[in-house]
């Protein structure tokens, strides 16, 4: 699985750096007009794009029908497309971290309790977008997986909205905003483990040619 | 004698093709080429072979075993048309990928081939022609110790200077007994140089398997006219094609046909002409 990880940061080598730079840049910038921390919640959305130039250079490239053929069982190559999504949206999450620590030290007002809530939303909205675009890029031809992966991230904000409403049923939001997001970061977390073994099934009967 | 593949029975249904029930084995120690015109069946029959696309009935045995476990995997190398490679890479990174997921992976001898190919390790692969893109793909094939090699239609497009030096590279491979080649081609004459057997794939169905001496050896056309024609003696015939100014009649003994009728003109026949007779002939 290590190869084809490695083979994988090879193709988005040039595209993480560019996010990288791009979200610091962004959240040195946004500090003079809103909280900087507000960028967590972009970060590992904007990160994981890499993950689907991956997967279109794969399809491009053939290289579906090469990796099947190594010594790799069709479930680690799923895997590790799923470790690699989650491994981008942590390196999302890390440097969108840079600019929050950098103003931190400068004694500018970075609040503990707004990076976990901001953090949580956006990890719960890409592992919501993930898990709706990664299984459809197995099933779909990538012009359509593509238009998948970018309705998604609406998808994604519609369901975490959903998700609350349906919290608030049970606990006041605005009271328990924290606990609340952390509950949409648990179903995020499952709905996206199932979407796994789901996109393993998928994969596990699929002709490749 | 063991066989490094046999498939038996393999069937494969498609809305307009079916592979049907095909049987052949690749002994080790050989090169099988697989012929028959675009679409007979040969890519899918590979394709199958290497669990790339399900079967529904078969057996497919690989190097002895029926499941393609990772062990089996590791002697396989595999030769497409096309490199399949992600093209941003170069042969140096392609390197570092393939160490990682190869056991079996012998960086010496990757750069000892590219650089008998004359490969640039550090360019993109997205700048190499057809050619080098292909001798790429036989490098990686090459460098992990694989016992059976399995080319689909990896020749094609090349020059003949090229071709000629993958061909002794495939030569080379199987002077050890324990490594074998099942190699599909349009390129008859590439088969007839290097090829043990020929298995040949018309409409799904192997039409036959033979030994390779056996049809340039024994095998003939009879060319004659429409009387001639109707003078032989039709369990002779294998198969025939009435062409503009003569007949040509397939028979499986040239000599003893020869013999039999010596008004006759008996030649040998090529592998592309037994080909075209047994696809574009009539029974």
């Amino acid at each position: 699985m290590k190869g084809v990880l490695v083979k994988d940061f090879y193709i988005a080598k040039s595209n993480i750096l560019v996010t990288i730079v791009s979200l610091v840049v962004l959240g040195l910038g946004l500090s003079f007009l809103l909280e900087t921390s507000a960028l967590l919640v972009l970060a590992p959305v904007a990160s994981t794009t890499a993950a689907f130039i991956s997967i279109t250079s794969d399809a491009a490239s053939k290289w579906n029908k090469n990796v099947v053929i190594m010594p790799i069982s069709r479930n680690q190559i799923i895997g590790e497309k799923f470790l690699f999504y989650i491994l981008l949206a942590l390196l999302g999450m890390i440097t969108a971290l840079i600019p929050c620590v950098t103003l931190a030290c400068f004694s500018a007002d970075v609040m503990f309790h707004s990076l976990c809530l901001y953090g949580s939303i956006g990890i719960s909205a890409t592992l919501l977008a993930g898990g709706i675009s990664l299984p459809c890029a197995y099933l779909f031809d990538p012009e359509k997986s593509q238009i998948v992966f970018m309705m998604s991230f609406l998808a994604s904000t519609g369901i975490i909205t959903g998700l609350v409403f349906f919290i608030n049923l049970f606990i006041s939001v605005k009271e328990n905003i924290l606990l609340a997001f952390n509950l949409v970061l648990i179903i995020s977390v499952v709905w996206f483990f199932i979407s796994y073994k789901i996109t393993v099934k998928i994969y596990q009967k699929q002709d490749i040619t | 004698m063991t066989n490094a593949l046999t498939i038996s029975g393999l069937t494969k249904t498609y809305k307009d093709f079916i592979l049907d029930h095909v049987s052949f084995a690749v002994p080790s120690g050989s090169i099988v080429g697989l012929i028959g015109e675009n679409g007979a069946g040969k890519s899918t029959t590979i394709n199958a072979s290497l669990g790339l696309i399900q079967k529904e009935d078969g057996i497919i045995s690989v190097l002895g075993k029926e499941k393609l476990d990772r062990d089996i995997k590791e002697q396989i190398g595999v030769v497409f048309d096309g490199s399949n490679y992600p093209e941003i890479l170069s042969p140096q990174k392609l390197n570092r990928v393939m160490k990682n997921i190869y056991k079996s992976w012998d960086e010496q001898a990757y750069f000892r081939l590219l650089k008998q190919f004359s490969l640039p390790s550090d360019k993109q692969i997205k700048q190499f022609s057809k050619g080098m893109k292909m001798k790429l793909a036989i490098t990686a094939a090459f460098s992990h110790h694989s016992k059976l090699l399995i080319l689909d239609e990896a020749t094609s497009g090349l020059d003949p200077v090229v071709r000629d030096d993958i061909l002794d590279m495939l030569l080379d491979f199987v002077q050890d007994e324990e490594h074998s080649i099942l190699v599909s081609s349009h390129i008859t004459s590439d088969l007839e140089k290097i090829a043990d057997y020929i298995v040949l794939i018309h409409k799904g169905k192997v039409i036959f398997s033979k030994p390779k001496d056996e049809l340039t050896e024994q095998y003939g056309i009879i060319k004659c006219g429409a009387a001639q024609f109707d003078a032989l003696d039709k369990s002779d015939i294998i198969v025939y094609r009435k062409m503009d100014y003569e007949w040509q009649i397939l028979v499986s003994d040239r000599e003893k046909m020869q013999k039999k009728y010596p008004k006759a003109m008996v030649v040998p026949a090529t592998i592309d002409e037994i080909m075209l007779l047994y696809v574009k002939g009539e029974k």
